[in-house]
């Protein structure tokens, strides 16, 4: 499937596994993905996220993201369910913080200081870091949308609008900025799906 | 809360999506707080051993789970 990736769809992977590493993550998530795609300054995914106004937004975006990661990684629509349960997620987050430290509870954290060198869980050395689950589904999911779209390569357009389609903490940063898989279709391609902007 | 948001709200509480979504979320909080749990545990000296009774799983499933990190 990755040799059917452009250059610009590589170049988010890529980017997503720095970030991953930068922030000592145990696996490349697609948190990371979507960092790697807002830090693109050239491609469709940075042009459909400029279109929509993303420009001024990367800040606010990236306080979404770390708000999430606080609470385990787990979305509002994740909070609001547990809630429903009579579970107050933000009461757990700070008892938990209140014993082990901020940010004890964030998601997918590597233990200790690290180096940069030491072994994460599988025996990997740190600097190659394994696909976690979500992001092996997403990566799978933008040949899906490729193939919907009738497009022989699968671009960074296309990683973005698996990314708005999957549940989950990235779709719904997304969304609160205004971007969902339909907003991101008006922009690339116009109403009906025409190859507008390819 | 009016009667027609509080029949809305009990419909909605059958509904299977927002129970299996509660279970989901639970599950994933759940993962987070065991880990930040084992982590402490090591930190303080337990062995593997101890985590796992206390946990009530064997000494291979949470040092596979854990060990290594």
């Amino acid at each position: 499937m990755f040799e059917r990736f452009t250059k610009d769809a590589r170049a988010v992977v890529f980017g997503a596994v720095d970030h991953a590493e930068r922030s000592r993550a145990a696996m490349v998530d697609e948190e990371h993905l979507l960092l790697a795609l807002l830090d693109r300054e050239a491609g469709r995914a940075a042009f459909a996220l400029d279109a929509l106004g993303l420009a001024e937004q990367r800040g606010s975006m990236e306080r979404s993201l770390a708000e999430a990661h606080r609470r385990g990684g787990l979305s509002r629509a994740d909070a609001e369910a547990l809630s429903g349960l009579g579970i107050d997620l933000t009461e757990i987050v700070s008892r938990v913080e209140e014993v082990h430290g901020v940010g004890a509870l964030e998601s997918g954290r590597e233990d200790g200081k690290g180096d940069g060198k030491k072994k994460v869980r599988g025996g990997r050395w740190a600097g190659h870091r394994p696909f976690a689950p979500g992001a092996k589904q997403l990566l799978a999911q933008s040949l899906r949308v490729a193939l919907a779209h009738r497009h022989r390569h699968i671009g960074d357009e296309h990683l973005l609008l698996a990314l708005t389609a999957r549940p989950g903490v990235a779709a719904e940063v997304l969304a609160d900025h205004g971007v969902t898989y339909m907003a991101v279709e008006r922009v690339l391609w116009g109403g009906e799906g025409q190859a507008k902007a390819g | 809360m009016t009667e027609a948001t509080d029949l809305a709200a009990r419909a909605g509480d059958r509904d299977p999506r927002i129970g299996l979504r509660a279970v989901a979320a639970l599950r994933r909080l759940l993962e987070q707080l065991e880990a930040v749990q084992v982590r402490s545990a090591r930190n303080q000296g337990w062995s593997w051993q101890e985590i796992a009774a206390e946990l009530g799983v064997s000494r291979q499933a949470v040092h596979k789970k854990y060990g290594r990190q």
